[in-house]
C-alpha cells in the first residue's frame, strides 16, 4: 500500500507541473531564445555588408563624405553593442539595441538616398548588386522581427496567466521585452526621396 | 447618412489583407494573365522539375496585394503553403500583382532557406529585372514567365540538393515512432513485473497489467498513412525572407 501511495505522490506532483505549465515554460522559453538568436542573425547580416557598400558608393560619390561618415559610425556603434543572451532579459539593454540598430538604419537610407543622385553608381552592377542584398536583408530582418514577436507574445501570456504565473514567479520567469516602434508619427510618413535638379 | 456608411465601410474594406489562395496546383493565376495551355505548359516544366529534383517551384498570379507590401503579402504565402521540403527549404515562389501600385511593387521572388544559397538575392533581382521584366514591358507575360522559370532551374540545379526521397524512405519515417511508444510501454511492464516479485497478490496485478498490455497495443496501429493522392502540396519547407522584389 505504501508504494502505491507513493506512485499515486509522483504521479500527482507530475500532473501539478503539466497544469501548472513548467515545461510548456521551457519549451517557450528556448523558443523565444532561437527567435532572439535569428533576428541578433540578420541584424549581423545586415553590418557585414555595410563596408563593401560604402567602398562601393566611395568609388562615385566621393565627396558625400558626410553621409559616408554617418553610415560607418552608426554601424560600429552597432556592432560595438555586446549581444548577450542578457539582453532579451534586460528591456533597457533591449531598448539600447533598437536605437543603435535603428540609428543604422537611418543612416543607410540616407546614403541609398543619396545614391540615388548618381546615375553612373546607380547603373552599376556592383552597386545593383548590393542594393538587392541589402533590401533583402532588410526584408529578412522584418520576417525574423515579425516571428519574435509572435514568439515572444506566446512565452508572455503564459507568464501572466494564472496559474502559470506562479510557476513564472518560482522560478523566476519574467516577461520578455518586446520590438516598439519607437516614433510612430516619424515612420507612418515616408522618407522622400529628392530626385532634385542634379539629373 | 447612407454615404457615411458607405465610405465607412469601403474603407474598411481596404484595409482587409488579400487572402492567400489555397495551394491547388504549381500555377496559380487569379489575374488572368495565361492562357489555358500557357499555364499547362508551365506547370509541366515546374512539375517536370520538381519530379527529377524535389524542388518546388510555384507561380502566384494576382492582381493587387494592397494594402500590403508584396514582400508582406509574400511572406504570408510562403508560410501558408510551405513549399519545399521540410529540413531541405528548397521552395521558390514567384508572385506577379500586376495591378499593384509603384510603391507596393508587382514582382517577387520569394526564395526558401535552402535554395537562397544559389538564388541569393542579387540573383533573384537579376532574375526579375534582367530576364523577367523585358518580356512583360513588351505585354509578353507568359515568354517572361518562361524565360524566369528557366533561369530559376538553372540555378537550382547548380546546388547540390539532397535527392528525390523514394517511398521507401518515407515509410521508414513512419515506422519508427511506434518504437519509441514501445519502448515506454516495455519500460512500465518491468516495473510492474518487478513489483510483482515483491510479493504483492500477484493475481490483482497480473490483471492489471493484462489491461495495461490491451490499452497499449491498441493505441499505435494507426500510423503510416501519408497519402499521396496526387494533387500539389507543399513539402513543409521555411522561407526566411530571403529573395528579390522589382517591377517591370
Amino acid at each position: 500500500m505504501k508504494k502505491l501511495f507513493k506512485w499515486l505522490v509522483m504521479a500527482a506532483c507530475a500532473s501539478m507541473l503539466t497544469a501548472c505549465g513548467y515545461n510548456d515554460f521551457q519549451s517557450r522559453d528556448e523558443a523565444s531564445k532561437a527567435a532572439w538568436s535569428e533576428v541578433v542573425n540578420q541584424y549581423q547580416r545586415r553590418a557585414d555588408l555595410i563596408p563593401n557598400l560604402v567602398n562601393t558608393v566611395k568609388g562615385y560619390a566621393a565627396h558625400e563624405k558626410e553621409t559616408l561618415e554617418a553610415v560607418t559610425k552608426a554601424r560600429s556603434a552597432a556592432t560595438s553593442f555586446q549581444i548577450t543572451p542578457e539582453v532579451l532579459n534586460n528591456p533597457d539593454a533591449f531598448a539600447k539595441f533598437q536605437k543603435v540598430q535603428g540609428e543604422l538604419s537611418s543612416a543607410l537610407s540616407r546614403l541609398m538616398a543619396v545614391s540615388e543622385r548618381y546615375p553612373d553608381l546607380k547603373a552599376s552592377q556592383n552597386f545593383r548588386d548590393l542594393q538587392s542584398q541589402l533590401e533583402g536583408t532588410e526584408n529578412r530582418i522584418a520576417v525574423a522581427r515579425q516571428r519574435y514577436i509572435k514568439t515572444i507574445e506566446s512565452y508572455n501570456v503564459l507568464t501572466r496567466q494564472f496559474p502559470s504565473n506562479l510557476t513564472a514567479m518560482m522560478f523566476g520567469y519574467k516577461v520578455k521585452p518586446s520590438f516598439t516602434v519607437e516614433n510612430e508619427k516619424e515612420i507612418s510618413t515616408a522618407p522622400k526621396v529628392d530626385f532634385g535638379s542634379r539629373k | 447618412m447612407a454615404l457615411i456608411l458607405a465610405m465607412l465601410l469601403s474603407s474598411a474594406a481596404a484595409q482587409e489583407q488579400v487572402p492567400v489562395p489555397p495551394l491547388k496546383a504549381r500555377v496559380t493565376d487569379l489575374a488572368g494573365m495565361l492562357k489555358p495551355e500557357q499555364q499547362a505548359a508551365l506547370e509541366k516544366t515546374l512539375q517536370a522539375h520538381e519530379e527529377k529534383t524535389g524542388n518546388q517551384v510555384a507561380i502566384l498570379l494576382l492582381n493587387s496585394t494592397a494594402p500590403e507590401v508584396i514582400e508582406q503579402y509574400g511572406i504570408r504565402v510562403a508560410e501558408a503553403w510551405k513549399l519545399g521540403r521540410k529540413g531541405i527549404d528548397d521552395g521558390v515562389i514567384l508572385i506577379i500583382a500586376k495591378d499593384n501600385p509603384r510603391d507596393l511593387r508587382r514582382m517577387r521572388l520569394e526564395v526558401g532557406r535552402g535554395a537562397e544559397g544559389v538564388i541569393t538575392d542579387a540573383m533573384s533581382k537579376r532574375i526579375l529585372q534582367d530576364v523577367i521584366a523585358p518580356h512583360f514591358r513588351s505585354n509578353d507575360f507568359y515568354a517572361g514567365l518562361h524565360a524566369g522559370v528557366a533561369a530559376i532551374h538553372a540555378l537550382l540545379n547548380q546546388e547540390p540538393f539532397p535527392a528525390v526521397a523514394s517511398k521507401a524512405d518515407e515509410q521508414k519515417n513512419h515506422a519508427s515512432w511506434p518504437l519509441g511508444a514501445f519502448g515506454l510501454f516495455f519500460f512500465l511492464m518491468i516495473l510492474f513485473i518487478s513489483h510483482r516479485k515483491r510479493g504483492l497478490r500477484s493475481d490483482g496485478w497480473g490483471r492489471s497489467s493484462g489491461v495495461y498490455i490491451g490499452g497499449s497495443s491498441g493505441g499505435w496501429s494507426s500510423s503510416g498513412g501519408g497519402s499521396d493522392t496526387g494533387g500539389f502540396s507543399g513539402g513543409g519547407g521555411d522561407f526566411g525572407g530571403g529573395g528579390a522584389s522589382g517591377d517591370w
